[in-house]
Formats: C-alpha cells, sequence, structure tokens
C-alpha cells in the first residue's frame, strides 16, 4: 500500500473489515441461541417432545437458522429449544460448605440438594438438570422461606451435622417437605426417622417415603418416644421443628433415647411458640439454658433473617464426650 | 479507467469546510448550505401549515352542523359527551353496596394471584447475595474466657478468611481443595445469567410492591363500603398513601 492511501479505499482494508464483522455475528448468534429459547426448551424436555433433534449437533453458531430448520420438521419451537435443554449450560452448580448441598446460580438463584428420585418433584419444587460430561444430575430447588433448616444453611450455620451416610431423626417433619431434602443430603446410605404426629399432614409424609426408602415415617407423638422405640435404632442427629412451648422437652425426651453419645442436635425455636410476651431474644436464651440442663450442650445459636422472623436455630451436642486435659 | 479514477481520487488532499474566520467572529456562526437547508425546511413547513389553516377558515360553512356539537362539552380541557337526562338513573344505597363488594372482590382476586406469582419466584430466588437484606445472629457458645479471647471465625469455621462474607456459602477447606463448579463456568456465560437473574429479582421486587398496593386498595374500598352503613361514626384517623382511613362506629345492639 502507499502512504497516503486511506484505509477506506484499500481492497485488502475492506476485507479485513468484513472478515471480523462477520465473525462477531457469529458468536452473537451463540449466545442467542442458548439464552434465548433456554427455558422453553428445558420444559420440552421434561415433557418428552424430542423435537428435531438439531440441538445436539450445535455449535456455538448459527442459533437462528438451525431453529428454523427444525420448524419444518413439525415442532419447531421445542426443536429450536433443544439446544437449550443442555441444562449444564443454563446454570453453575457449586458445592456448599455442608456435603450434600449444593447452590445453583442461573437464572436462578437458588439453594439445592442432588434429586435421589430423579424426574420428581415432591412439592412442586423446581428441578435443574446439569450434565457433567455423560452423566445427568438433576437438583431440586429447597425453598428457605419454608424450610427453617434451609434457612438456617442460607444464614451460614457453622454446622448441621446432617450429611452423607447419616442417621436423622426428624422431629415435626409435617408434609414431608424437607424431610425430602434432608433425605437427599444423607442419601441411600442414611437414614431418616421422620416424626409427625398429625394424620393429615402425616398422609402426605406416607407419600413422599413411598417414593424415598431412606425415610421411614412415624405418625406418633413425640411427646411418647416409648411408642415408637421398636421402630428407631440409634440416630446421630436429631433436628426438631415442633413449635411446641415444651419443644425442649420433646427434643431431650427423644434424645435420651435415641440420640447416641457425642450426637448432635438442631433445634428450631419459634419465639412467639414458646413465650409471645417475652421477647424473643430472651425466649431464645432460656431455651438455651434448658437445653444446658438437660445433656445438651448448645454450640451455636443462629436466627433465621429475613427468611423468618423472631426464628432461631439452635445446633448443639449431646453428651460431649469428656475434654482430654492438656 | 474507472478504477484509476477512484484510486487517483484517493490521491486527492480531503475538501475541507472552513468554519468563520477569527476577524469575522462579530458577525456570528457561518452558515452554510445544510444549516440554510434546515432553516428553510422548517420556515417553509411552518408557512404551508399556516396558509393551509388560513384556506381551511376562509372556507369555511358557517351554517355547518353536527349533533355532536350539542352533545358533547369541554370538560377540564378533554372532550365529553354530555350524560342524557334519562341517562341519570339513580344508583340505590343497596345496588351501590353491591357494586363495592365486586370490586373489593375483583382486587382481592387480583392481589392472591400476585401473591402466588411471588410465592413462586421467591421458590426459586433466595436472596442469596441480595443487597440490603435484614442481617442475621450468629452466636457460638464457648467453654472458657480463653476461647473466647482467642476465637477467630475463619479458623472456627475451618474455612477462608476471603469467604467469611459470603454467608450464603463459606466452603470448607477441603471442599474448596476438593470441589469443582459444575454447569456454566466461561465468564461469557456467567456474565449472561447474572443479567438474567438482576432481572428476575426486579420482576420479585415489582410484583411485592404491586402486592402491596392492591391490599391498600381493597383495604380503603372496604372502608367506603362500611361508611355507607347509617350507624354513627366518628373519625379516628386520616386517610394516607399506606393506610386507609380510621372510623369508630357506634356500639349498637343487634338483635
Amino acid at each position: 500500500m502507499r502512504p497516503g492511501f486511506s484505509p477506506r479505499g484499500g481492497g485488502g482494508g475492506r476485507g479485513f473489515r468484513g472478515g471480523g464483522g462477520r465473525g462477531g455475528f457469529g458468536d452473537r448468534g451463540g449466545f442467542g441461541d442458548r439464552g434465548g429459547f433456554g427455558d422453553r426448551g428445558g420444559r420440552g424436555g421434561f415433557r418428552g417432545g424430542r423435537g428435531g433433534g438439531g440441538g445436539f449437533r450445535s455449535p456455538s453458531g448459527e442459533g437462528g437458522f438451525r431453529g428454523r430448520g427444525g420448524g419444518r420438521g413439525g415442532r419447531g419451537g421445542r426443536g429450536a429449544g433443544r439446544g437449550g435443554f443442555r441444562g449444564g449450560r443454563k446454570v453453575t452448580v457449586e458445592p456448599h460448605r455442608h456435603e450434600g448441598v449444593f447452590i445453583c446460580r442461573g437464572k436462578e438463584d437458588a439453594l439445592v440438594t442432588k434429586n435421589m428420585v430423579v424426574g420428581e418433584s415432591v412439592y412442586g419444587e423446581k428441578r435443574m438438570n446439569v450434565e457433567e460430561g455423560e452423566t445427568k444430575i438433576e437438583y431440586r430447588a429447597w425453598n428457605p422461606f419454608r424450610s427453617k433448616l434451609a434457612a438456617a444453611i442460607l444464614g451460614g450455620v457453622d454446622q448441621i451435622h446432617i450429611k452423607p451416610g447419616a442417621k436423622v431423626m426428624y422431629l415435626g417433619a409435617a408434609s414431608g417437605t424437607t424431610v425430602s431434602h434432608v433425605s437427599d443430603i444423607v442419601g441411600p446410605e442414611g437414614l431418616v426417622y421422620a416424626v409427625e404426629f398429625s394424620h393429615r399432614s402425616g398422609r402426605d409424609l406416607l407419600n413422599v417415603a413411598k417414593k424415598r426408602t431412606n425415610i421411614i415415617p412415624i405418625i406418633e407423638d413425640a411427646r411418647h418416644p416409648h411408642k415408637y422405640r421398636m421402630l428407631v435404632g440409634m440416630v446421630d442427629v436429631i433436628f426438631a421443628d415442633v413449635a411446641q412451648p415444651d419443644q425442649t422437652r420433646i427434643v431431650a425426651l427423644n434424645a435420651h433415647n435415641f440420640l447416641k453419645n457425642g450426637g448432635h442436635f438442631v433445634i428450631s425455636i419459634k419465639a412467639n411458640c414458646i413465650d409471645s410476651t417475652a421477647a424473643p431474644e430472651a425466649v431464645f436464651a432460656a431455651e438455651v439454658k434448658k437445653m444446658s440442663s438437660e445433656n445438651m450442650k448448645p454450640q451455636e445459636q443462629l436466627t433465621l433473617e429475613p427468611y423468618e422472623r423472631d426464628h432461631a436455630v439452635v445446633v448443639g451436642i449431646y453428651r460431649p464426650p469428656p475434654k482430654q486435659k492438656k | 479507467m474507472s478504477s484509476f479514477r477512484k484510486a487517483l481520487k484517493s490521491n486527492q488532499r480531503n475538501h475541507q469546510e472552513r468554519s468563520q474566520p477569527g476577524f469575522r467572529k462579530h458577525l456570528g456562526f457561518l452558515e452554510k448550505k445544510k444549516d440554510y437547508k434546515l432553516r428553510a425546511d422548517n420556515y417553509h413547513k411552518k408557512q404551508n401549515t399556516l396558509t393551509a389553516l388560513r384556506k381551511k377558515a376562509a372556507e369555511k360553512n358557517p351554517d355547518e352542523f353536527y349533533y355532536k356539537m350539542i352533545s358533547t362539552q369541554l370538560k377540564d380541557g378533554v372532550h365529553m359527551k354530555k350524560k342524557k337526562r334519562e341517562e341519570e338513573v339513580e344508583v340505590t344505597e343497596e345496588q351501590r353496596k353491591i357494586m363495592r363488594t365486586q370490586d373489593i372482590k375483583y382486587v382481592e382476586m387480583k392481589r392472591v394471584a400476585e401473591a402466588k406469582k411471588i410465592e413462586r419466584l421467591k421458590s426459586e430466588l433466595h436472596l442469596l447475595d441480595a443487597e440490603g437484606k435484614q442481617k442475621n445472629k450468629h452466636t457460638f457458645f464457648m467453654d472458657t474466657r480463653r476461647e473466647v479471647r482467642e476465637f477467630d471465625l475463619a479458623r472456627h469455621l475451618n474455612t477462608a478468611p476471603e469467604l467469611l462474607d459470603r454467608v450464603y456459602n463459606r466452603p470448607t477447606l477441603a471442599t474448596l481443595e476438593g470441589c469443582s463448579l459444575q454447569g456454566a463456568t466461561r465468564p461469557s456465560e456467567l456474565k449472561k445469567l447474572a443479567r438474567q437473574r438482576r432481572h428476575q429479582y426486579k420482576i420479585l421486587s415489582q410484583r411485592v410492591e404491586r402486592e402491596k398496593r392492591m391490599f391498600v386498595v381493597g383495604q380503603k374500598i372496604q372502608v367506603r363500603k362500611d361508611l355507607l352503613d347509617k350507624t354513627k361514626k366518628l373519625k379516628v384517623k386520616k386517610e394516607t398513601a399506606t393506610t386507609p382511613a380510621v372510623y369508630k362506629f357506634e356500639a349498637k345492639r343487634k338483635r
């Protein structure tokens, strides 16, 4: 090129610009493919609508064109959506501090557990799929606005002691929403004894237990552990969400019967249910004191804002082993 | 040949328009053809409009009449249809009450629909690192004063000190070493997801706001409805933007 030759006129210059432009467009097409149809594609997949099949072939570029190609096959929208169904692209799953729990960040911003019964929601919660190489993993969203345990986990509790392979006694199981997540965490090696007094919610609990073999539902009053003593072995952790004024006593009774020495307890306390006139902090303090007198040594306490108001979770150890003197 | 001419052009010096020279600055901005064009077009457009209007006025039929001329009137600058005499039907008290009830029911229905949508959104948006969310309180119980004195949060939680503020997930050191992220990890993907997430949160906050407003509206209509009651009442509190007025009704024995 001669000096003073403006790049606009130069043939070589123009060629270069053209190439760059095309490259850029291709990129954009790729993103559009993944983002735009992502959601619809995901749902189509669950319903078994395998449209087009074009999605699998997709490299990142030319998303728009293939979408239209699928349309010729009949169910255009779905077909194009399959590209988005490679769920891994839509969410990032990071392992949580507590084993068996994960954080799922995509369009959603959720605490999740790995679904033990793939393809089924327990209470209408959202499921997310992640494809890692060949294996597909399904996660279920765990709503901290409904579950105290989830709220405690997101609040940054140090230990929940519920981990894969653990044997857990769950007092106040209700319909089994949180129980289902606990069963996800402990996995097939672990066990969950879910105690619930109400027959009505017990019915839902039974339905959950039908699908999940590691849940043992017990429809009994937790105040009378001797009624179900033949069903329950030694457990590692007791989780209690019973919302009764004599809650600590109930937990202590069960702990004396089933909790191993050095086992742990996690109690969710609703201040209103214990004493609606006293200040919440005072109620929590009183409960913690009661625990100490029952051989239950509290280790940490956590309030559940912003998910619940005037709630606290207390985690502790039962009959701790004596400390070695240095 | 033409290509040669074009190539020659590239060799030319670019034509540059001059602006007003300094010594003529007192004469103001030096107008160019394109500036003149703008000014002239604007002027002619206005002139044409004026001529058109003048013509229309000149050719107006003074006897022109339409019925709308007598059936409408200006109200606060808006052209409104006058009400016919027969249409002014008296609405009875009873009917008015029913209408209020229907209003309340409609607002309530909409509010419940909104609340359900909020619930659904909340089930997958867990305010992980939302700003300005309520802080919780975390207490650790220790045996001795010495332990309290030597307490180090990062060591106690067995995590990296940088992660202490990341309350929703403070992985242990073992987890940090052993496990990795799954799914989307490319920066471009993450950026896109973050944008979508922000959008979802925005929708959620808007819905929460709307639900609140609808609740207030429902309450205010309820108060108006209650006011139709004939019993004696006393206003206790004025209505505000977020709360309905409060009335005290005379206690009356009903049999």
